[in-house]
């Protein structure tokens, strides 16, 4: 588990960007026609722009200074649309802030409807947009205020008739001047007009009526269930805001015409002339082409009508009834075109991607051949378009593989979405905790990893006729693998199509691999970006040791503000190797941004907070750029827009596994070629851009063409394991496109016959069998195995859930202390297993108390809710897992909800669905960001925004889970007794054996200096400082106690039962080697029940385990009271585990639980822990090197059995001579008398 | 949910323009809307922007001259009964001076 965890977890951060970034740009496109263009630069007048200067601007390419001015000024031609963006954005943040000041009143909307999350439509209703309706009214007002002869006519409407029309401000005012003009001359006209229209247009119903008076009747009326719109939708919403500005709009109609009425032309007389039979008369309702049912006549005559005596003025009449009707069918009508236009453009947009001139061509290869390559890079729309060709050719059955998972989710939205849901539900996706597939689905979007699980059930992937590979060249370990495992099913079927997507990275190898497969070159959407090379001065390159020198960076910083003028947008994307080397930047860029007040500074990587890394997508004030600083996670995962400055400095880190050492580091490496033109790329996607290399050209040119593939570097234990459970019978001589390291691929198959996954043979094992189903590395998925063993598998399944997703702990969590202080309660001195059983089960009880608050404890702790919710969707599905398994031996009785709780959760279902619809109508909008945050304090403006789908994730997870029953568990689990949590200990100890460590002689055990420990393989390591240990040494201190004399030894030491190593879950190196989430551990007991190698000599008063340690014991009663309790625990645990899985094979029925397993699982529980609480005195110390060398006798010492080794002989009774160490082996891993 | 069932649904093509789409019911009468009639028979999708049912319209018949158009302005326009757009302007007389001029507009804009 180790050491997929990083690279996972930057897939599962990373996913979580794309998807907010999908969401957005969903949102956008969604919203398109109601809000202006939004973007970032003005994409269309960019690429006008862009379409005028690229021949050219492309052959100057070299000519930097040149075609730099050039583009300074093409910005200036979209200086206007930069402003214009930006008081959108303003505005936005005008809605979302609860603060006043004189222009946020007059933007906002009466209060009262500020909670129906009420879009800003832009209005066209009978030929009058919204500008025209603004503008007329402007102009009302100016006229009424000037001359003020208008009567005193005071409209005070119950919707307080808006005032947002005159919102916009005075410069607007100026910028429409000549526009306005013509207003008055249309105005004037609209007048005379209206003069001749029909009574019903200024009809009788006054419209300073306070309608909303009457809002609880008219919503039953009009908005019931079977209503027309629903309450609470967004389109109810918009209807009340377009009720507003229409009754505005009336009453200064009504206003200006004073009590006139108008006068019925000759013309009306003449209804339906003509050949059409047309009325003459103009009504809008005529343009409308449906009617309502509701409300029913019947209905209608329980209202009363207007009667002379004026005595109804503030009563509903049947009148007023049919018109707001009028209003609401205007309504409609508007928004029929509304949608309709949304349709014709989304449809636009997908004819106008680059993809869409090849659709024809990439359907025809598909047709033709079995393996086709499309190759086009970012924004040619290869990901959205090429499933929905297929899908339109005819081709069903089809399923899209995608690196990351909330890819996988995006992309069905938005298929589904393009394709106006015209497949329904054939269109879904299936990830590792979710699913929307149905027996209908026919496109489905998975992610690689669990394609590969699904070839364990079905071999040749029958399922489906077309698999489409997307995003290839990114050489993802389960993605190269099912490259190769798709090579050899294409042999066996020949009915299948395969479409291999990539960027063009790298295609003549993919080509290469499947038989000279064609391959369709699309061009991206790439706006022209100049590259400068502006290698960092030797002074200033520093040495590793060191921080980085920020001065490279913030030049840049100046040069832009020196050489663009602040009206032009773009921001600067800043690409780091890691997370030390952005704080240094960061902090350096914020000093400078606090002098000239033009910069935003934030960091990005996968360790913030998911708040923290939203911050990237917000909008920075007018004038004020973002500079995002950022990890190689901008690279292709997370995508922002409105990036216009690049500055690469041309380096990442990346996790290596050394498998000698079994260890990760992570290391500084320069950048590809290919890896250096995608992180220039990322300023050419809304605008043309400029790339700073903080390297020189001749570096470049050195740099290797592509990255380094995964299969290279990561360890291949959960691989290969899964290559021999699909049965591939020569793991060795797998086809990969790029084979991995030959001795990496030994290491993992040693590795697994370690842990008893394979046989000798590297024939699967039951517990191989077993691990190869848990979506689990082998370590984590052992300690579930041999959890369900013993009646702890609670704690466990949390701890191993805990351990498979990123920590929950926050960067913040180690520096900020407040929120190491409010933690300080969920530490355990066992060490960090324990605390984030601690954390988790103290969310739990969060949770369970009901309090809505559950976020807010989090973030007061530096704890990151996201990894809490995403633990217990994993531990329910460990827990499934083993059930069906039969794993979990007598089922817990399930318990049944009362009839309250049900209820309670019938009306959380409710709520849920809400809740839903709402999110999804009002997906996350962009925040304007404030020039001085240097600290995250805006918290609770986030956690006002964020409220919805926070409480959309708390309802989910209660109706997913049995939150009660979970408190029950939890609170087991907080008062565990000292004997339980040794055996805790224990369990996973038997996933994370040999992962021990022996602490050194000389360690201080104070918390200023590091503390030093030696693993087998890897001496001096120390503790990682965001362990528990880092601060907390003195626990890890070894106990006192008498020293045995010399002779017996050799060696000082004291004589103690409480000796203790370090057991950790991975071994990472950076700067250091780090023993990583560490727990201390019983020495003795641990060992040697774990031990492969056990000697003692023939007094039984020395042992030493795995050619690692030396135990001693003062005399030999202790050593034979222990020795045989360990080999009688050890053959027993073997047998128990066995006969478990044995059962797992056989089909469920019910009761039929073996009953002498049952009993014997009882038994070794109970001695188990007799065992780990006996008593016995020892000296421990590791082996050295000259140690070693003279350990055993050989095998010609030929030692006689003496009358000592009986008991022995119980276990093995032919026990025969140990070939190299002499003495006798007794069982496998256990040789005495050497 | 039947559309979903039969698999791909049948396609309105507007003769006018290259506009097409799939749509749900012909008619005047959704049956998934409750309280709305159509004042024409028309193709309807629901409107795949909502979660609500909601209905789209997404075309119709020409009232004179049968012809298949959709309702966007360059095609057709609705007054009392649908047009395709030569026929309004076969007969703009015939339309009230409001329709004329939005149509005018349009031709400027
Ligand atoms: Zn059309
Ligand atoms: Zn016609």
């Amino acid at each position: 588990m180790p050491r997929d965890r990083s690279d996972e977890d930057r897939y599962r951060r990373s996913s979580d960007h794309s998807r907010r970034h999908h969401e957005r740009r969903d949102e956008r496109k969604s919203h398109h026609e109601s809000h202006r263009e939004r973007s970032s630069y003005s994409e269309r007048s960019q690429r006008e722009d862009y379409e005028r200067h690229d021949s050219s601007s492309r052959r100057r390419d070299s000519n930097h200074r040149h075609r730099y001015d050039e583009s300074s000024s093409r910005y200036d031609d979209t200086k206007h649309e930069y402003r214009k963006e930006r008081e959108d954005g303003t505005r936005n943040k005008i809605k979302s802030s609860s603060r006043s000041s004189p222009e946020r009143h007059r933007e906002r909307r009466p209060s009262r409807f500020s909670d129906l999350h009420v879009r800003k439509p832009s209005w066209n209703f009978y030929g009058y947009t919204s500008d025209d309706i603004k503008d007329a009214e402007k102009l009302q007002k100016e006229r009424d205020t000037s001359t003020s002869n208008s009567g005193g006519t005071v409209i005070s409407t119950g919707l307080r008739a808006s005032s947002a029309f005159t919102g916009s401000s005075s410069n607007q005012n100026l910028e429409h001047q000549d526009r306005t003009q013509e207003e008055m001359k249309r105005t004037d006209k609209q007048r005379s007009e209206e003069q001749g229209k029909p009574e019903t247009e200024t009809s009788s119903v006054a419209w300073s009526f306070d309608w909303d008076r009457h809002r609880y009747e008219l919503d039953k009326l009009f908005f019931d269930d079977d209503g027309v719109l629903k309450r609470g939708s967004s389109d109810y919403g918009d209807f009340w805001s377009f009720f507003e500005r229409y009754q505005s709009f009336q009453s200064k109609k009504q206003a200006r015409l004073g009590s006139h009425k108008a006068k019925k032309t000759e013309e009306d007389k003449h209804a339906k002339t003509g050949k059409l039979k047309l009325p003459r008369t103009f009504d809008k309702r005529h343009s409308i082409n449906l009617e309502m049912t509701v409300p029913s006549k019947h209905t209608l005559k329980s209202y009363s009508h207007v009667t002379a005596s004026g005595e109804e003025k503030d009563e509903l009449t049947s009148e007023r009834v049919l018109e707001f009707k009028k209003v609401l069918l205007l309504y409609l009508g508007f928004n029929q075109k509304q949608q309709f236009n949304k349709v014709v453009k989304l449809r636009k947009d997908q004819c106008n991607l680059p993809i869409a001139k090849y659709r024809e061509t990439i359907v025809e290869a598909v047709r033709k051949n079995s393996v086709v390559i499309v190759a086009g890079d970012t924004g040619c729309g290869k990901s959205t378009q090429v499933p929905q060709y297929l899908m339109s050719a005819g081709f069903d059955s089809v399923a899209v593989t995608q690196p990351r998972r909330i890819a996988c989710i995006s992309l069905a939205k938005r298929v589904g979405y393009e394709t106006l849901h015209e497949y329904g539900s054939q269109v879904g996706y299936q990830i590792r905790f979710e699913t929307t597939k149905t027996q209908a689905t026919k496109l489905l979007f998975l992610t690689e990893g669990l394609l590969l699980r699904q070839l364990q059930l079905d071999p040749v992937l029958s399922q489906y006729s077309v698999l489409i590979l997307d995003e290839v060249h990114e050489r993802h370990l389960h993605g190269d693998f099912l490259l190769g495992v798709l090579r050899c099913m294409m042999e066996q079927r020949d009915d299948l199509k395969l479409v291999l997507m990539s960027a063009t990275i790298n295609i003549n190898l993919f080509s290469n691999y499947f038989k000279d497969a064609p391959v369709i070159q699309v061009p991206g959407r790439l706006y022209p970006i100049q590259v400068e090379y502006v290698p960092i001065k030797e002074s200033e390159q520093g040495s590793k040791s060191e921080r980085l020198d920020a001065r490279p960076y913030l030049r840049i910083m100046q040069r832009i503000d020196h050489k663009y003028p602040d009206s032009e947008r773009g921001d600067l994307l800043v690409f780091l190797s890691g997370v030390s080397e952005i704080s240094s930047v960061v902090e350096a860029a914020k000093m400078y941004a606090s002098q000239t007040n033009r910069w935003i500074v934030l960091p990005l990587h996968s360790s913030l907070s998911v708040a923290e890394q939203d911050k990237a997508f917000d909008i920075s004030p007018e004038g004020v750029r973002k500079c995002i600083v950022s990890t190689n996670i901008a690279e292709t995962s997370v995508t922002i827009d409105g990036v216009r400055f690049i500055v690469d400095s041309g380096k990442v880190k990346e996790m290596n596994y050394n498998s000698q050492a079994k260890m990760q580091q992570l290391q500084e490496f320069w950048i590809s070629r290919a890896s250096s033109e995608q992180r220039k790329g990322r300023a050419g996607r809304t605008g043309p851009g400029v790339c700073f290399r903080l390297y020189g050209e001749d570096d470049y040119d050195a740099f290797q063409a592509y990255s380094t593939p995964e299969i290279q570097r990561v360890p291949l234990d959960s691989l290969l394991l899964q290559m021999v459970a699909l049965g591939l019978k020569r793991p060795r001589e797998f086809p990969f496109i790029e084979a991995p390291p030959a001795n990496s691929i030994e290491n993992s198959i040693t590795f697994l016959k370690e842990q008893g996954a394979l046989s000798e043979k590297e024939k699967l094992t039951p517990v191989g069998r077993m691990l190869s189903q848990l979506p689990v590395d082998v370590v984590i998925g052992k300690m579930l195995i041999m959890g369900t063993i013993f009646k702890m598998i609670d704690p466990v399944l949390s701890i191993a859930a805990a351990l498979s997703v990123q920590s929950p702990f926050t960067s913040r969590a180690h520096r900020d202390h407040d929120a190491m202080s409010a933690r300080k309660s969920l530490e355990s001195d066992h060490g960090d297993p324990f605390t984030l059983l601690n954390a988790y089960d103290e969310w739990i009880q969060m949770k369970a108390s009901g309090g809505s608050s559950s976020r807010k404890w989090c973030k007061r702790r530096g704890l990151e809710e996201q990894r809490f919710y995403e633990m217990s969707k994993l531990k329910k599905q460990f827990k499934e897992l083993l059930d069906t398994n039969n794993l979990l031996g007598m089922k817990d009785a399930r318990r049944e909800y009362s009839s309250l709780e049900r209820q309670s959760r019938n009306r959380e279902r409710k709520r849920l669905r809400e809740l839903k619809r709402k999110t999804q109508n009002s997906s996350k909008k962009r925040k304007l960001l404030k020039l001085e945050n240097e600290d995250f304090d805006d918290s609770d403006e986030d956690e006002e925004s964020d409220d919805d789908a926070s409480k959309l994730q708390d309802i989910q997870f209660k109706l997913s889970h049995d939150v009660t029953e979970m408190e029950a568990k939890s609170n087991m689990n907080r008062s565990l007794l000292n004997r339980e949590i040794n055996l805790l200990k224990v369990i996973l100890c038997s996933g994370l054996y040999p992962q021990l460590a022996i602490a050194d002689d000389c360690n201080s055990y104070r918390k200023e200096s590091d503390q030093v420990f030696h693993t087998k393989a890897k001496p001096f390591v120390v503790l990682h400082p965001t362990g528990i240990f880092a601060t907390n040494p003195d626990v890890l201190e070894p106990p006192d106690g008498d020293t045995l004399p010399e002779e017996t030894t050799g060696k000082r030491g004291a004589l103690s039962a409480k000796h203790q190593l370090l057991s950790y879950v991975s071994l990472l190196e950076t700067n250091k080697p780090y023993l990583m989430n560490t727990m201390r551990v019983p020495a003795l007991q641990t060992m040697l029940l774990y031990a492969r190698s056990l000697d003692t000599n023939q007094q039984c008063t020395r042992l030493i385990v795995d050619e690692w340690l030396e135990f001693c014991f003062a005399d030999s009663e202790a050593a034979e009271d222990i020795l045989p309790v360990v080999l009688h625990l050890r053959a027993t645990w073997i047998k128990v585990l066995e006969m478990r899985l044995k059962e797992s094979q056989r089909s469920l029925n019910f009761g039929a639980a073996d009953l002498r397993v049952v009993h014997l699982e009882r038994l070794l529980a109970r001695k188990l822990a007799e065992y780990l609480s006996s008593h016995v005195e020892y000296t421990m110390r590791k082996l050295g090197a000259t140690d070693l060398q003279h350990l055993y006798i050989g095998s010609s010492g030929g030692l006689l059995k003496s009358s000592d080794d009986e008991f022995f002989s119980t276990f093995s009774k032919d026990s025969e001579p140990h070939p190299t160490k002499g003495g006798w082996k007794v069982t496998d891993f256990m040789t005495y008398g050497w | 949910m039947d559309a979903e069932k039969e698999g791909k649904r049948r396609s309105f093509e507007c003769s006018s323009c290259q506009f097409s789409s799939p749509y749900d019911y012909f008619g005047k009468r959704p049956g998934f809307l409750k309280s709305i009639v159509l004042l024409e028979e028309a193709y309807v999708m629901k409107d795949p922007f909502t979660p609500e049912n909601r209905h789209l319209t997404l075309g119709g018949h020409c009232s004179e001259c049968n012809k298949p158009v959709c309702v966007g302005k360059d095609c057709s326009i609705f007054y009392t009964r649908r047009f395709c757009i030569d026929c309004v302007m076969e007969n703009l007389e015939e339309f009230p001076k409001e329709v004329q001029q939005e149509l005018n507009k349009k031709d400027k804009g």
